[in-house]
Formats: C-alpha cells, structure tokens, sequence
C-alpha cells in the first residue's frame, strides 16, 4: 500500500429520495472547506444545492445526475459522488457505486429503512460495497434513531451498531454523545462549524455506558486485541475499537450507525470523522478487470500508480467546454498528455486537461493516480468504457443495464429544434445506457426508451432546457412482448417464377417455446437438404421474423426454432430466396403455436400513512395491481404490490390528490406476465386502430 | 400434476383431519411447537393447499416482514414442486398468488378491532376476501381470552376460519393434557390443535384435538431439511 493511498475515501452517498443526502453533502462540503455558504436543496434563496447543479434538479428538488466531487477532511481526501434516489435513476445509482470503495446510506430518523433504502442496500450488496449509516433528521417530530438501527437490523440484515447516542431528539437535539470518547459533542456557532466537547450529560450516562457495551461486544468479534483486553480488564483505547469496527465494516458484517441532522447543522463532523476511520482506502478493495485476449479470464487490479493504466469512464456530461469524462482510475497513473487506449473502439486517445470536480466547479490537476475519481476533457466516449495503457487488454467488468420497459415517440416541432433534439439524443444514450433512442421504419417516428415514466420526463426537459429543442411527445407505449406457447411445424416453399432469375427455397423444422433464451436456432439438417452455405440465410430469415409478431406487432422472444429437412434448386435458389422462405415458414408456424402476448409488471411500494392504506390499496387494485401484502410500520404502512406498467400512468398524480400528498411510492420492473384475454383484445384493437392512422 | 402434488402432501389430512376443510366457519386452530420446530412452515403448506383450491388466505404476521413471508410461500412452494421446471412451477405460482394476501403488524400495534379496519377495507372495496386468515406470532401468555374471543366472533361474522402458531417455551413444563400452561386459558376456544415436537433431528406432528374419532393416527414426520411432511417409520 502506498503511503497517500491511505488516506484516500471513494464514497458515495445513497438514499431514499427526500431523506436529506443532498443537504448532508451540502453541509460536509461546507465543513470541509469546498463551498463558504450552506444553500439549501429548494432554497428561498434561489441558488440551491451546491450538489444539484443541473437547472432541473434545483427546480424540482431532486438530484438526477451524479455529481462528483472531492474535499479534505483532516488529512484525508475524500471523492464523493452523490446519487439520485428516484427509483427510475437506478442506473446512475449502480454506476456510482461500481466506482465506489465505501458508502454513507443515508436513512431518515423519522421513515426509517423505506423500500429504495432496501432497493439501495440490495445494489451495494452486489457490487460489495462496506457502508456505514447515518441517522439524518433527528430533529423532526417523530425521529427516533433506535427503531431506524431496528429496522437496519430487521429489514435489511444488518449487523446495525450505534456509535453515537443522541442528545435529546426532535426540537431539543442539541449534540451527540460519542460512544468512542465517552464525550458529549455540541455544535455550536452560525452553522454548527464549532464543535465543543463536555462531559456526558448525567441523564444519559447509564445508556451510553450500555450501548458502548454493546459496541464494544460486536466489534471484539473482529479483533483479538480488543477481546484480549476485554478478558483482561486492560484500558480500552479508541483505537482498538475504531481497528475492530473497521475490520468488521470492510468485511460487511458491521454497519457502524451515526446519528444527526444535516439541517440543523448537528454530527456531519464526526460522520466526516467515520469515514476516516472505518470505510476502505483504495488499496482495501479488490478491483477485477476482464483480459479480452485471454476469454475474458479475470484479473486482480493493482493499486499502483506505476503500473499500466486501467480506468472506467462511468460518467459523461456536457459542459460549456465540450464532453466532460469522470473516470475512475483503478491501475496506473493518467496525466495530462499520455496515450490512453478505448478498449471497446480500439481508438488511441490523447489525454488534454486533468480536472477533480466539485459539482460544476472544477481544479485542474496534472494527473489522476490509481485509486482517484476526476475528469478528463475533450475525450470521446461512451459511459462504461475502460481506457488502458497500450498493450495491454482489459476491459472492467461489465455493469448489469436492465432492458427498457417504456417508451414515446417524439417529433421536434421546428427544423432548429430538430438538429438540438438529435444533438440532445446523442448526447443522452452516451450518458445513459437504460436510455435508448431509434427510429421506427414504419411510422418514421422518433422513439425514446426508458425505465420509466419520471425517466423519460426528465430527458424531454432536458432536452427543452439545455438543448433548447421544442418537441412534442406522443402518448407512453408499453414495450409488449409476444411469445409462443406450444410446438408448431412449418414445412414451407418458397417459390418465385415471374422474369428474370427465379427464387426457390423450401424450409421444414418446427418452433416450439423456451424459457432461458429469446432466440435458439438449431440446424438439424443431415444429407443437404439445404445446402450449408444457405444455413445461415435460413437464421437470419428467423430471427427477421421475431422482431414483429405477425399481428400485433411486438417483439416476440422465447422461441427456438429447429430446421430438418428442405430443398433447393441448382440455379434458383439463393441466400434471398432462403431468407424469405424462413419468414414465410415462421409465419405459417406462428400462427399455430398459440402466440400470446406478454406485458411488463412492475413492483410498486406504496409508503403511506395508516389513515389511506384503504385508499391506497383500492387506487392499485383499480389498476389490475395485485396486493402483495401490507406492512403495519407504526406512523407510515407500505403497501406491496404487482401492477402492470401500462396501468400505471398517472399514478403519482392520483395518488397524491387521494392522500393530500402524504403517501410516496416506487416503482421498479419486477417481470413479464401473460396478458389476461380482455386486455389483449384491448391491446390488438389498438393496434389496429394504429396502423389504420398510419396508413 | 401440481395441484395433485400438494394435495397429496397436505399435512393435515394426511394426520387424519378428513375433511378438505378441517375448520368450519368460525373455527380456530392452532399450531403449537418450541421455537424454531416448524410452525410456520406447516400453516404455510395448509395455506398453500387452500391457495390451489382457489381458496383466499389472508396470512397476518406479528414477526415477519411481507418480503419474509412471501420467502416462505415461494420457498416451501418450490420445495413441495421440486420436480416440475421453473417455467411450470413459475407459471402455477402466477395463478395461485392471488389468493394469498400478506398483512403484518407489529407486536405492539396488533389488536382485532384494527385487524376488523384492515379486512373492512379489502372486503368493501371488494379487494379480497379471506376463505381462512393464518395469525402467525400472536403472543398466547399475553393475548387474554377477550382477545381471542373476539377473534373468534370476527371469524364467525366473515365466515373465515382461523389458524395460529402457538409458541410453546421450553422452559415451560407442558400441563397434564400436553398442552402449554400459557396457553390452556383459552385451549377450550380450538376446535382443532396440531403439536410439533423435536425428537432429535426429527420433528413428530401430532394430533391433539378434533382429529375424526375413526381416523387412524399416522405417525407423521417434517424433513427438517425441506420442512416438508415425510411418511413416518
């Protein structure tokens, strides 16, 4: 391990949306030095969030993009990148924490572990990222860390330890008693910068001797000093405890509680002290790349700055200087004016300015050592690149993109605003893998896909906004599925006799429905009955055919088709009769194998208070939902539920004017189900009635 | 095929309860056994029964969070239709899962006139109606005989009858009759009482009340391992 590794804190900071990260990272920007004055997230004063730098996340109050940023914290430099916490910006969440050694979750005093801290917890899990937890808004009514420390325990599987008690709660906090120290801490002065340290308060010193039992009981699990000690009755320094906790928390076994409030400006120093301490340097997590020339066998990375570069572009954004590239930098040493490689493109790139981030604002810096977040200019590139030294062939693990569940057609309604709407296009595929983008053959409309309603909102105003492109949007689509649900034969001849060259090709087989694939094809041909070099005409003829059903439309997936005989003719037949004679045979099948369609279901949370769980559960089942349960939580109740995507349009208005705005929910893809017979004639009759418009 | 499958292994019948039904309207049951014996699992399998003869079970948890509960279900589902495929066993599950309704409450928060708010706003929105309510976690030493008296007037007046897991402790001596002593208060409010029991690594179920006189008494084992009901020796 390098000397100045060890004080380096990748951390990202993840929550429910409207727990506080925003404001929290506000405030340890503050302390740290980075920013001299507190804005708050929907400010009276109208300049916002230092964090929330895009013009639309101020507005609505929400962080969209993540914004990175760095700061010192005694000695130690910190990267923070801040992460949204609306469900449908999960890609950005999952990109964020694949950069990230450590992470803060964030969870509200008062709403405790609410079902994206769960969705949240489940992605740092996969990408095995050590976490430590802060109790925010301890000074609201109902605040009650214990019963959050509860449910860390209870609902997420968390070995959940109090560091810290509070001292007094609601409208009386005024500080935290450290269980380290045995101290009282009080934060004094205009914004709680001055931290004064007294004896604990008489009326808490029973607990707090209590609870820093307990920590110390979990945290000797990890260390045998510390149990040593213990058995022997030895003075117990901090140190060893921090060691111990630390040792416990890389490992994921411990997650370390501390407890505040970033509003009132009360314990952010001592988190700031927490993630000196107990989170991972660089050097403490192991990062694993993929040699594209050994099959994708993977290999450890190496934490050194002398070593061949190896870094990941997780982030692109458009600044007023061209395209700004975050990249983490995991190998080697990236400085301004070396040669990097594009292992996707191939493409040699010169590296021009080295910047480090704080939002918007940026410090340009001569190089990026291994084990650093920052940003590079003028750098063309797609989000999830990895760039290396030359000569060598890694590729960072691929990150899991989930499928588009949604989509919308868009017409610019100018010529202007038609070359910003496929600048603004471009530029929003490059930045987000869930968003796609195409445009369709038949309609020639331009579509756009997402993961959600919320999802493709904010790219339309994004692209109002920044690209100044005036579009007009159709009505949602759902992305349907069809599938088969039982074998069919075809036996099918392909035969054209009109002037000119002839076309003949006849294919026999059958299709018949898989689960574990979208397309199989299997050529059990023996004795050339179709010649081999026509074979893969005949596929690619097939997997024509599953783009659209026949009927409806839709893309149809799980089918494997398996081809056994056929013919051809010496003169006649080609790779285009082939092709045409593998549609006309899936059309002659297709029809007989019981086609379905299939619609996506997405899962939907529901937090409300108790007084419209009726309410609420009445609104889903309107929807064709299917209540999975409800959560009893004491001042909030979660109503789980299954609901098909193409009910769920407008929910969030309804739901707000059915609970005077009290109740909140998520919604994320759960899977595909089968149609019920009504909604797919439903379905079929609009098509129809779509295609006439068309026509 | 899959519906055949859990019926056959449906426990209770197979303890010699005859009836598909065991309880009547109105009815209370009980399942009671030391911590960690099997409890849950045995009330999830009799739901699991009611589910594929589309009949809607309400399951309530005092303990368990939905995500839990619903673990269960698909675990002993999975366990009872381990030699389907996964698209068969996906494809039931989908069918059979909208008739099970998961509420929970904490221990502190549960009483029946709320439970009573609950069931009022699914029946009147015509969301669901239970056939039988499984109550898993109800503490019996605490619960006083009004309480289950009422629950026992709830299940008449909605035609449902009602399961429990009766946590017996172990260091409590079991009275005369083998019951615990916390819970004979309000014994005489059942109409049907099943007993696990730890002997070794096997676990025993037994009959205690409302078996048909006639029906002989199997001896019946849970695989510890699947939690699922094994012929005994």
């Amino acid at each position: 391990m390098q000397m100045d590794d060890v004080k380096i804190r990748n951390i990202g900071i993840s929550a429910h949306i409207d727990s506080g990260k925003t404001t929290l990272t506000e405030r340890i920007l503050f302390y740290t030095k980075r920013i001299h004055a507190i804005h708050d997230v929907k400010g009276k004063d109208g300049v916002g969030a230092t964090m929330d730098s895009m013009e639309l996340e101020k507005e609505r109050g929400i962080t969209i993009a993540s914004a990175a940023t760095y700061c010192e914290w005694n000695g130690y430099e910190i990267n923070i990148i801040d992460t949204p916490g609306h469900v449908d910006f999960t890609i950005e969440v999952e990109r964020s924490l694949r950069v990230l050694d450590g992470a803060i979750l964030v969870l509200c005093a008062v709403g405790g572990v609410q079902s994206q801290s769960i969705t949240v917890d489940l992605q740092m899990k996969r990408y095995k990222v050590p976490s430590i937890a802060f109790i925010n808004k301890c000074d609201r009514s109902g605040a009650n860390p214990f019963r959050v420390i509860d449910q860390l325990r209870a609902k997420l599987g968390h070995n959940a330890l109090a560091m810290q008690i509070p001292i007094g709660l609601e409208t009386d906090l005024e500080g935290v008693v450290d269980l380290i120290s045995m101290k009282a801490l009080y934060f004094d002065g205009d914004n709680g910068e001055v931290i004064r340290m007294e004896d604990i308060p008489e009326k808490l010193l029973a607990e707090a001797k209590s609870r820093r039992e307990e920590l110390i009981d979990a945290a000797s699990m990890f260390s045998d000093e510390l149990t040593e000690a213990i058995l022997e009755g030895d003075e117990i320094t901090p140190d060893m405890i921090y060691a111990a906790v630390r040792k416990g928390t890389l490992k994921r076994e411990i997650t370390p509680v501390y407890m505040g409030s970033a509003y009132k400006n009360k314990a952010v120093q001592p988190l700031l002290d927490g993630v000196n301490h107990l989170l991972p340097c660089p050097s403490e997590v192991e990062n694993v790349a993929l040699d594209m020339e050994k099959n994708e066998e993977p290999v450890v990375l190496e934490n050194d700055p002398d070593k061949p570069i190896v870094a990941l572009a997780f982030k692109l954004e458009d600044g007023k200087y061209g395209q700004l590239t975050y990249i983490r930098v995991y190998q080697g040493t990236v400085s301004k004016g070396s040669t990097i490689v594009n292992v996707r493109s191939g493409k040699k790139v010169k590296v021009g300015r080295v910047v480090r981030m704080h939002a918007d604002q940026m410090e340009e810096v001569e190089e990026l050592k291994s084990g650093y977040i920052g940003a590079l200019f003028g750098i063309e590139c797609s989000s999830g690149d990895t760039f290396v030294s030359s000569g060598i062939n890694l590729t960072m693990t691929s990150m899991y993109v989930p499928k588009p569940v949604i989509s919308l057609a868009i017409s610019p309604k100018d010529n202007k605003s038609q070359m910003a709407m496929s600048k603004a296009l471009n530029r929003f595929s490059k930045e987000d893998p869930t968003f796609k983008t195409f445009v369709d053959q038949e309609t020639n409309e331009t579509i756009i896909e997402g993961m959600g309603e919320l999802h493709l909102d904010i790219y339309v105003e994004r692209m109002r906004r920044e690209y100044g492109a005036d579009v007009e949007t159709g009505n949602p689509r759902v992305a349907y599925r069809e599938t088969i649900t039982q074998r069919a034969d075809f036996n099918y001849t392909h035969k054209k006799q009109t002037g000119g060259a002839g076309q003949f090709g006849r294919i026999a087989g059958y299709i018949e429905p898989i689960t574990d694939a979208e397309f199989i094809f299997d050529n059990q041909i023996f004795g050339g009955s179709i010649p081999t070099q026509y074979i893969p005409a005949c596929e690619k003829g097939f997997k024509q055919s599953m783009e659209k059903g026949p009927k409806l439309e839709f893309p149809i997936t799980g089918v494997k088709v398996v081809i056994n005989d056929g013919a051809f003719h010496a003169v006649d037949s080609s790779d285009m009769a082939f092709q045409a004679a593998a549609r006309g045979a899936f059309r002659e099948a297709y029809s007989r194998a019981k086609p379905v369609v299939h619609e996506p279901i997405m899962k939907v949370v529901v937090e409300t208070p108790p007084e419209f769980q009726g309410a609420v559960m009445g609104l889903l089942n309107q929807r064709r939902g299917m209540i999975v349960g409800s959560q009893d939580e004491g001042t909030m109740c979660v109503v789980e539920s299954q609901v098909p995507l193409s009910e769920m349009f407008g929910f969030s208005t309804v739901l707000r004017s059915s609970t005077q705005g009290k109740a909140q929910f998520t919604m994320e893809f759960a899977q595909y189900r089968l149609v019920p017979q009504s909604i797919a004639e439903k379905i079929a009759l609009e098509v129809a009635q779509n295609k006439k418009t068309a026509a | 095929m899959l519906k055949k499958e859990i019926i056959y292994r449906n426990p209770l019948v197979k303890l010699g309860y005859e009836q598909e039904d065991i309880l009547l309207n109105g009815g209370l049951g009980a399942v009671m056994a030391h911590a960690g014996v099997g409890k849950t699992a045995l009330l999830v399998q009799v739901a699991l029964n009611m589910m594929i003869r589309e009949e809607s079970v309400l399951h309530v948890s005092l303990q368990d969070a939905v995500s839990n509960v619903d673990l269960w279900y698909r675990e002993m589902f999975h366990n009872i239709a381990g030699s389907f495929t996964e698209p068969e066993i996906q494809e039931y599950w989908d069918k059979i899962q909208p008739y099970r309704f998961i509420m929970t409450f904490r221990v502190e928060s549960f009483s029946v006139p709320t439970l009573e708010e609950r069931l009022t706003d699914l029946l009147q929105q015509n969301i669901f109606k239970p056939h039988t309510v499984i109550i898993d976690g109800l503490r019996f030493d605490q619960a006083g005989r009004e309480q289950l008296l009422l629950l026992k007037e709830l299940a008449k007046k909605y035609a449902m009858r009602i399961w429990f897991t009766v946590h017996a402790h172990r260091h409590e001596p079991p009275a005369d009759n083998g019951l615990p002593v916390s819970f004979l208060h309000v014994a005489d409010l059942f109409d049907v009482i099943v007993q696990l029991e730890a002997k070794g690594d096997e676990v025993y179920i037994k009959a205690l009340k409302g078996q048909s006189a006639d029906a002989k008494q199997h001896s019946l084992l849970l695989d510890p391992a699947t939690m699922l009901i094994k012929e005994g020796k």
